[in-house]
């Protein structure tokens, strides 16, 4: 005997054996206070648990309406596997990576110790993977989204304090606006599919907060191959600001959305 | 759900059948009015299509599909900027009861749903996916996310706080046995 069966003999009024009842109890402390002072706890419950409001019967209409209108690309693509789309937005990073990254790569990168470079650009991928992985899982959400985004803004903050090649630091702040809309840019593809996989009509927090983290962290490693700029102030406002910006952009443009049902 | 994975229009059917009553009673709950719990049992189902291909064979449903409502339900209050409510709850178990002393049991009744309201929303959650929705521990610690032991605790605690809240006013156990709003009885 388990928890369930005490719940359901208490649901349909059945009386159990006693002896069952007092070896559940015996391995189970937490049905206790369901039988104390003659069950009151449990019938109370059962009491409740059989009460229950019709359902409209024509609630099964508006759904089936509903799925029959899941139909066009986007229909297709949030209904694939999870592990499927993400390999999708993978894709998508990587690609977005060789066009924005390594072919127009920065003309010092070679002077960089290699480390350097595979902890940096590791770190921003890692990071990338697991945001977009937590982003589409359905699984039961917890509240973190918020302070995964912050990690994820943070990694581009800290990211700019990374000795740099001396020629690099006093290349000044200039180009700030450029870096912030090159690497804004290469992302809007990603962003574009990010809304294409998604499977709620109308955008969560936790959507906007994890896609937004992705794409700052996509752009920052398109542009940690690409500038050759090292100056902090440019590496915080061109760089590490893209996440926060996409955050704000991502909550505007899916504000308006509606339910497709 | 084989089946309608498969493409049996008749099985989503029968999964609407055999989940719309514990979804709304589920959704209903926390919710002002049927219109919002039936527009987030609505919301599930369609999630539910669209995660269809996720659904791995020998995995049990139930907690699936609840994970996939809860998800929504907290998204609901989230959006909306406000905490679970119990009103509709309130509303059906102010129908009254059959037979003698019906009032009396209207009044129990009502008591035992307002002292759940009452409790945390951590102890409340798995205590009505437990006995509402008739989810086994392990099922309601699936939906939720967390392990058996930590779900059987928080019921636990949610049973000691019930039990605290209705002690001023225990209901009759004999009111409550095998009592059912007239109006559910007569169908």
């Amino acid at each position: 005997m388990d928890c369930a069966q005490i719940r359901d003999a208490f649901v349909q009024g059945v009386v159990l054996p006693n002896e069952a009842v007092q070896a559940h109890l015996a391995l189970c402390p937490h049905c206790h206070e369901l039988f104390e002072h003659d069950a009151e706890l449990g019938r109370a419950l059962a009491a409740q648990a059989t009460a229950g409001a019709a359902f409209p019967e024509d609630i099964f209409e508006h759904i089936a309406a509903g799925v029959a209108r899941e139909t066009g690309p986007r229909a297709w693509l949030r209904s694939r596997p999870t592990g499927l789309r993400f390999q999708l937005l993978v894709l998508a990073v990587i690609l977005l990576v060789v066009a924005g990254g390594l072919l127009r790569h920065r003309p010092d990168l070679a002077e960089y110790p290699l480390a350097r470079q595979v902890l940096l650009l590791g770190g921003y991928f890692v990071l990338l993977l697991l945001t977009t992985r937590k982003e589409l899982a359905v699984s039961a959400r917890r509240d973190d989204h918020v302070s995964w985004f912050l990690a994820a803004l943070a990694l581009p903050v800290l990211a700019a304090f990374v000795p740099a090649t001396e020629a690099s630091r006093h290349l000044g702040p200039g180009g700030a606006l450029n870096c912030f809309v090159y690497g804004g840019l290469f992302t809007v593809p990603l962003a574009a599919l990010f809304w294409a996989v998604d499977r709620d009509d109308r955008p969560t927090l936790r959507s906007v907060c994890l896609s937004a983290a992705a794409l700052g962290l996509a752009a920052n490693l398109v542009l940690e191959l690409h500038c050759p700029n090292g100056n902090l102030l440019h590496l915080l406002l061109g760089h590490a600001s893209i996440g926060a910006a996409w955050l704000v952009a991502w909550a505007f443009t899916r504000r308006g959305a509606r339910p497709s049902y | 759900m084989a089946a309608y994975i498969a493409g049996d229009k008749a099985a989503f059917r029968e999964l609407f059948q055999r989940y719309t009553p514990l979804l709304q009673r589920a959704m209903a709950r926390d919710l002002r009015s049927t219109e919002e719990a039936n527009d987030l049992v609505q919301q599930t189902f369609l999630h539910l299509h669209r995660s269809r291909l996720d659904f791995e064979p020998g995995r049990k449903l139930k907690p699936w599909v609840f994970t996939i409502a809860l998800n929504l339900k907290r998204e609901f209050f989230r959006r909306s900027k406000r905490r679970h409510e119990t009103s509709l709850e309130d509303d059906r178990i102010a129908e009254p009861f059959e037979g003698p002393r019906g009032q009396e049991r209207s009044d129990a009744a009502r008591e035992t749903a307002r002292a759940l309201s009452q409790l945390p929303a951590e102890h409340r959650e798995v205590i009505e996916l437990h006995w509402f929705a008739g989810l086994s521990f392990p099922e309601v610690a699936e939906a939720v996310g967390s392990t058996v032991a930590a779900v059987k605790v928080r019921a636990h605690r949610g049973y000691v706080a019930l039990r605290a809240r209705l002690g001023a006013e225990v209901p009759d156990p004999e009111d409550l046995r095998d009592g059912k709003p007239s109006a559910e009885r007569s169908q």
